[in-house]
Formats: structure tokens, C-alpha cells, sequence
């Protein structure tokens, strides 16, 4: 029986125990996550990536992001994968101007055409490495975004809804006014992973 | 003067309703573009001619050293020395093809101004819209110093110094300086300065942007102040012989000029001209130490000088052509800007197309051959090694080339013979081609235009605006 206000299913996750995991448990410790400061460029923001995975390898899975913190040591943007990789994008082939292409009128074929000319007229993927590697992690990085933070008292459930709403790869856990963690969706997966087996045996 | 401030703050935020959109604010343009006492200081005036059926209507509005020939009304709006030359209106009876079937006038077409203020611009040929084809409007828009409206109707649009508009109907866009647009229909469009776009539907799609650092050099313009740059400098270096033509009301005639060809009289010509016969000479056209072979013209804005045309040229309006020698059947775009220098002319051969605002500025001698096509920003040999191919090539293209900051998608046939017949239609309707019976154009026919003034209110809270007046056959 469904009791009143509870979202449907609440129970099964009950029985299964989803509500008994913590998120301080399963979350990475901000002291164990790659970090740099503001004005740190892109090359010192992937060897700490580098020097957090080595140096906390019994993680099973690699860290992907790294956390931007301020003066303060407050974190004001992430840095994920594919914001470092967005730094190799030749400039000419930026998305306004390609919009632009479309609003002249050309065929998909043609701004396809347009975007691998770009390509092959660009700088070498080393220059263009070289140059990136120069680059400011504030250039990059995204700002959190409202429904990116969770609270370390909050339930798992509410965790797996913020990350399933909002796309999200992470979130940054608080505790009061400080960032203690990183929630990762590889780890709530992992844990989702582990009741659904258990919920199964019983 | 408070009434004619009120009519421009008022035009002003119209056009802003219509660019809201765009988030384009043409207030602080519209308030700096020309000093209000200027708007106060010079006559209208207006042409008669048996050729062309008159009618005018001014209401509420300002027409400082304005022009107007064939059927026009102005409402609301404020035209400051823009000739509304409507010459080439359709007139009732005549017909035209839309989607298989032939559609006849039931009026006179008429230019219609309405809630508008044009700087410097030039209005001409006919409405192209399938639409409104009696009706060729021009409403809550904004032009700058020499933008062309040339055979497009517009609502709602911003037009920056030396844009043109061709043969397409516009609503609610902002075009930025120098830039071309000739696209059949646009809406919500915004062109950065310096953009080149020729479209035709299913057949061709053509845009190149200038290089916009160095078209600064030739045209800057900001909001809250009057264009600059080359050519800025160049009309402005000029501007003193056109008092003479403005001032005095009976001017003589050159001498020498053949029964056949038509120099208006509101043109500067100055000496060691060579007129050949049927050439074409329109108001504002600028002459001197030039030679015009059979056939050639010049139209509204043109400025040639030191240099030779062959016969049959083609100089679009605002073009400049400065110690050239052009061959046979050269055609010139609107506003482009071709300057030799005495020590290294510009030739280009025969046949040749320059697309409409294309710049060609040398320092080294440059010969292009015939029957090419050249397009853009050219100031060296490597310049017009991208920007220039033979037109038989470029003919030849089928889907795509990308070159230079060129891009073009569709039929380059479809491209060139176009741009070659519509070549050929100017030369007929020019009287290029008039044998002394047939083919007779505006060369002969606007031979004898009578021209009256108009005045606006000399003092008073009306001060610059013109009283109601309509003049009817």
C-alpha cells in the first residue's frame, strides 16, 4: 500500500534498501578529485586529472572532470572530457557561423562540405594541441548549474532524479555553504547496480 | 523645426518595433545620420516628361534635395537628397508570369513612402514582388548614405551606408553596410557589413563576405556617427562640383554630345568627355577626362574617371571607376569600387562581369582578361587569383565550390546566364542598343525632362517639412 505524498515505488525502494545508502558513502571526496585553481590552464588542469587518478587508484572507475575552485577554494566550474577536446575545435568552424550558413539557405550536404574543408584547411591536430594545452580552464569550464548541487543528507533517490532530469555526469555534493564531494553517476549506477541484484535475490 | 524632430523620433522607434526581434535599435543611427538643419536647407524637385505618367503625393513630409520622376507618394517620412526615380513602373495593362499564368496590372504602379527615412538612397526600377506589383512600398524603414533600394519592396528594415537591395522583397531585417542582397524574399534576416548573397531557389545560392578588417578601410560605419573611410572620402573630395549643377538653373549643355545619347542635367560633367552615341548619363553621375563608347552608361551615383569604356559598359548605380581602360561589354555591379592608379591601371577585357560591390584597389598594374568574373576584396595579384575565374569555368561548376571566403551551392550556368541576360535587358532598357528606330530606352527617352522645385516651410514649428502637395497631369 502506497501511503499518501510517498512517489510510487518509494516502497519497492524501501524493501530494496535504495533509501539506506548514503550519499557521504558513495561519493568522491573532494580532497581525493582533480582540482585547479582559476587562471590555471588546460595542460595543468589534465595532469591533476592525471595525478588524482594515480594517486586514488582503487576507484574502479577513472575520474572524467576536474572541479575549478576559486581563492576561496570554492568550486566555481567543472571541466569535463569534452570541454577540454571543445578547446581543439577550429575557431572558423564555430557553431554561429554554421547556423548562419543555414539561415543563406545552403543544403545539409553543403554545410557538411564546409565543415570538413575547415577541417583539412585547419592547423595540425599538434599545433592545435600545443595551442590548447596554453589555453585558460575559465575559457572551458561550465558553471554549475542550480539543480548540479546536493545536499550530503539528501536521499539517493533524489540524487538518481537529479541526475536523470538534468543529464547530469555528476553532482556536487554540499554540506552547509561547503562542496565536500563528488557524486558521481558511474557510482550511483554502480550502487543501483548492486540492490537490483540484491532486491533480485530475495 | 519641432514637427520634423517629432516625424524622425517617430520613424525611428517604428523601425525598431519591426527589429525587435533582431534586437537591432536604429535610434541612436537615426538621430546622427544627418544634422536636422540640413534637412531644411535645399529644394525638392521633380521631373516632367510625356514618357512617363505623373503623378506625386507628398503629405507630412520631408524632402530635402529630393528627386522624383514618374509616380510617387511620400507620407510621413522624411527623404533627404534620395532620388525616387520611377521610370522603369509598370504601368496598367502591362502583365507579368507567376507560377505558369499571366497576371495583368489593373493600376499604374506607384512607389509608395510611407513612415520611412531614406538618406542618400537611390529608389529605381520596379516592384518584383508577386504580391504587390502595383504597389512598390517602402514603409517603416531606415537607409543610410547611398544604399540602393533597386526593385524591392521593404517593410520594416534597416539599410547601413552602401547596402544595396536587388529584386527582393524584405521584411523586418537589418542590413549592414556594404553589403548586397539580392535573395527573391527575406524575413527576420540580419547581414553582418560586407555580405554578398545572390540567391535564386532551386537554382543557385551565392554569398561571399568581405574580409571585415579590411573593408573598415573603405567603409566604417557605428551607430552614433556619420559613415567613414575611402569612400566616404572620395564622394566628400567631390562633393563641391554638384553645387554648381544644384545651383544654377539654366546650365549649358556640353557641346558634342550626340542627339541620341542623354546627359541629365543634374550629372557632373567635367572636361575632356567623350560621348559616344546612346550612351546613358544619369542625375548624380559623376564624369571626367573619360571616354564612353557607343552604348555605355552611367547610372545614379556613378563616378568615372580617367578612364575608357569601349561600348555597351554597364556601370550600376554608386559604381566608381577611377584609371581604368574596360573593354567591350564590361559589366559593373551596384557600389563597387574599381581605382587604378595613372602610373598602373586596371584593364578588364571584354565581357567581363565585376559583381556587384566588389572592390578592386591596386598599386601594381592588373589586367583582367575577358570574359571573367570577378568578385570581392582585390588589392593584389593573389587576391584576384581567388577572386576571379573565366566565366565558361564557372559555368561549368555543379553543386559546390568553396574558395576564398566564397561559397557557392547550385548551377554556375544558372549564375552566368542570368547575370549575362539581365546584362542584355539593362543594355535595351538603357537604349544601348537603339538603331534609330528601334530599341529606344531611357537614353532617348529622358533626353527632355522638365524639372520644377518644391519648397518647405522656411520657418516656424514646420520648419523642413513640406505642405501637402499633389500634383496630377
Amino acid at each position: 500500500m502506497v501511503e499518501p505524498g510517498e512517489p510510487f515505488g518509494w516502497q519497492t525502494a524501501r524493501r530494496c534498501g535504495v533509501t539506506d545508502f548514503k550519499i557521504r558513502e558513495i561519493m568522491v571526496p573532494l580532497s581525493e578529485y582533480a582540482t585547479v585553481r582559476e587562471g590555471a590552464t588546460l595542460l595543468e588542469a589534465v595532469l591533476a586529472l592525471e595525478k588524482a587518478q594515480e594517486e586514488f587508484e582503487h576507484y574502479q572507475y577513472r575520474h572524467r572532470a576536474i572541479l575549478v575552485l576559486n581563492r576561496a577554494g570554492r568550486v566555481v566550474g567543472k571541466l569535463s572530457q569534452l570541454d577540454v577536446l571543445r578547446a581543439l575545435e577550429p575557431e572558423d568552424a564555430s557553431n554561429a557561423e554554421l547556423k548562419q550558413l543555414m539561415r543563406f539557405g545552403f543544403s545539409p550536404e553543403f554545410i557538411r562540405g564546409f565543415r570538413k574543408r575547415k577541417r583539412l584547411d585547419g592547423v595540425p591536430l599538434q599545433n592545435l594541441c600545443t595551442k590548447a594545452a596554453g589555453l585558460k580552464v575559465e575559457a572551458f569550464m561550465q558553471t554549475p548549474s542550480e539543480g548540479e548541487y546536493v545536499e550530503v543528507d539528501a536521499s539517493l533517490d533524489m540524487a538518481i532524479h537529479q541526475l536523470v532530469v538534468g543529464n547530469h555526469l555528476s553532482l556536487l555534493v554540499t554540506e552547509g555553504e561547503a562542496i565536500v564531494g563528488i557524486l558521481r553517476l558511474t557510482d550511483v549506477f554502480a550502487a543501483v547496480f548492486h540492490l537490483m541484484k540484491e532486491c533480485q535475490l530475495t | 523645426m519641432k514637427a520634423l524632430k517629432s516625424l524622425l523620433d517617430r520613424i525611428a522607434l517604428r523601425v525598431n518595433i519591426n527589429l525587435r526581434e533582431l534586437e537591432f535599435d536604429v535610434v541612436p543611427i537615426a538621430r546622427h545620420l544627418v544634422p536636422l538643419k540640413q534637412m531644411t536647407k535645399f529644394y525638392a524637385f521633380y521631373g516632367i516628361t510625356p514618357n512617363h505618367p505623373l503623378s506625386l503625393e507628398f503629405r507630412h513630409s520631408s524632402l530635402a534635395g529630393s528627386y522624383f520622376l514618374g509616380r510617387c507618394r511620400t507620407n510621413h517620412s522624411i527623404l533627404y537628397k534620395t532620388d525616387i526615380r520611377g521610370d522603369e513602373l509598370q504601368i496598367k495593362g502591362d502583365t507579368f508570369t507567376f507560377g505558369g499564368h499571366s497576371i495583368t496590372l489593373s493600376e499604374d504602379e506607384m512607389i509608395d513612402v510611407q513612415d520611412s527615412f531614406l538618406v542618400k538612397t537611390l529608389v529605381h526600377s520596379y516592384s518584383h514582388d508577386p504580391e504587390s506589383r502595383e504597389r512598390f512600398f517602402i514603409t517603416n524603414t531606415l537607409s543610410c548614405h547611398y544604399a540602393n533600394i533597386h526593385g524591392s519592396p521593404i517593410d520594416g528594415s534597416f539599410l547601413g551606408p552602401f547596402a544595396t537591395v536587388d529584386l527582393t522583397t524584405m521584411y523586418d531585417c537589418a542590413i549592414g553596410a556594404y553589403s548586397y542582397i539580392q535573395a527573391g524574399e527575406i524575413g527576420h534576416f540580419q547581414a553582418e557589413p560586407g555580405t554578398v548573397w545572390a540567391r535564386s531557389r532551386g537554382d543557385f545560392n551565392f554569398v561571399y563576405k568581405h574580409p571585415v578588417e579590411r573593408l573598415k578601410t573603405y567603409i566604417h560605419f557605428v551607430p552614433g556617427k556619420a559613415p567613414s573611410g575611402v569612400f566616404m572620402d572620395f564622394l566628400e573630395a567631390r562633393k563641391k562640383d554638384f553645387e554648381r549643377v544644384f545651383d544654377v538653373v539654366n546650365l549649358q549643355k556640353p557641346k558634342g554630345i550626340p542627339a541620341n545619347a542623354s546627359l541629365d542635367r543634374y550629372a557632373v560633367i567635367k572636361p575632356k568627355m567623350h560621348i559616344a552615341e546612346n550612351v546613358l548619363v544619369a542625375q548624380r553621375a559623376y564624369l571626367e577626362n573619360s571616354w564612353l563608347g557607343k552604348g555605355a552608361n552611367a547610372q545614379e551615383n556613378c563616378y568615372i574617371l580617367n578612364s575608357r569604356l569601349e561600348g555597351y559598359n554597364v556601370t550600376a548605380h554608386g559604381a566608381k571607376i577611377i584609371d581604368a581602360d574596360l573593354g567591350r561589354r564590361v559589366f559593373v555591379g551596384f557600389n563597387s569600387f574599381l581605382r587604378g592608379r595613372p602610373d598602373c591601371r586596371l584593364a578588364i577585357g571584354s565581357g567581363s562581369i565585376v559583381m556587384p560591390h566588389t572592390i578592386i584597389d591596386i598599386d601594381q598594374p592588373m589586367h583582367i582578361p575577358e570574359d571573367h568574373f570577378v568578385w570581392g576584396m582585390i588589392t593584389s595579384a593573389a587576391d584576384l587569383e581567388t577572386n576571379s575565374m573565366p566565366l565558361a569555368d564557372f559555368a561549368r561548376i555543379d553543386g559546390r565550390l568553396y574558395r576564398g571566403n566564397l561559397l557557392f551551392e547550385g548551377s554556375g550556368e544558372a549564375f552566368v546566364t542570368g547575370f549575362q541576360k539581365r546584362i542584355e535587358h539593362i543594355l535595351l532598357d538603357n537604349g544601348a542598343l537603339f538603331d534609330g528606330k528601334r530599341y529606344k530606352g531611357h537614353a532617348q527617352r529622358n533626353q527632355n525632362i522638365s524639372v520644377n522645385t518644391i519648397q518647405p516651410y522656411p520657418e516656424g514649428r514646420l520648419k523642413g517639412l513640406y505642405p501637402t502637395i499633389i500634383i496630377q497631369p
